[in-house]
């Protein structure tokens, strides 16, 4: 498929994700649970994309690989070592505005 | 732009309807960010009856990787949109998060505050990508915000003055 409005339907009914190191596609696959595998590819990459990729990885919430070594990690992978990636907290957002703003 | 757009509406998703009427600003050349927004504010109509929301385009001010000085071109043009855009509208709050579009409407909603218009609080929330190194928009924008938010430690460190709540979308 070209562009869909949303991968939405798609992720859920997957067991595996392999995704580029976008921030989108990461957090909307690590938010529905999936083990993810991000392929980086540093060429062609703006360098701030790998940042994201390397924390999610630092923290065990994602596998990384880049183009060459995808089929290596997908052989050899253990999902189980992965860790749940928790939601982000927009409410904490909106309490820390409605003070700067004056709605208490 | 897409992920922005994504970002932004999850940080609008937990505000009350006192942040009302709520005024989408995005670049010309976006073709996806409209049908996201018009989706969040559907919804968000189903809760809250008297949902007002405005959508404006302006020249995108700056291509990816697109060389400093051309940039400094780009975003003078997108001011002259920007700028009688946001004497419009008079915000008292501009939340922005990050694409090059948020600049010229930041640097026009100072100019209106310079010259005793209209004051508005700016909020600039860096995106979660965004781990060791800011944004261009964000290095700017850093020295003219009134809050600036970041959504990973390193970042706090680096930059002192930011605020940081954890992860806010």
């Amino acid at each position: 498929f070209r562009f869909k409005d949303s991968l939405a339907e798609d992720l859920r009914r997957a067991d595996l994700v392999i995704s580029h190191a976008g921030a989108g596609s990461c957090l909307e696959s690590l938010e529905k649970g999936k083990p993810l595998v991000v392929v980086t590819n540093e060429k062609l990459m703006n360098n701030h994309q790998l940042e994201l990729a390397k924390q999610l990885h630092r923290d065990g919430h994602v596998l990384c690989c880049n183009c060459s070594t995808l089929v290596e990690t997908l052989q050899s992978m253990d999902l189980s070592t992965l860790k749940p990636f928790p939601p982000g907290q927009p409410e904490k957002f909106a309490l820390f505005l409605d003070k700067v703003v004056g709605f208490q | 732009t897409g992920g922005h757009t994504t970002e932004i509406l999850r940080l609008l998703s937990c505000l009350s309807e006192s942040y009302s009427p709520r005024h989408y600003i995005f670049a010309d050349s976006d073709k996806m960010s409209e049908a996201k927004i018009c989706s969040f504010e559907q919804k968000r109509a189903e809760t809250f009856s008297n949902s007002q929301f405005t959508l404006d385009r302006i020249p995108r001010s700056r291509e990816v990787r697109q060389s400093w000085t051309s940039s400094v071109v780009t975003t003078l043009y997108s001011m002259l949109y920007s700028l009688p855009l946001t004497y419009k509208l008079k915000p008292d709050l501009v939340l922005c998060n990050g694409p090059g579009t948020c600049v010229p409407v930041c640097i026009s909603a100072l100019l209106l505050r310079l010259l005793g218009i209209k004051r508005a609080i700016i909020v600039y929330v860096e995106s979660i990508c965004r781990v060791e190194t800011l944004s261009l928009s964000g290095k700017i924008l850093y020295y003219f915000s009134d809050y600036f938010i970041v959504q990973w430690p390193n970042l706090k460190e680096k930059y002192p003055k930011s605020v940081y709540l954890g992860r806010i979308v």
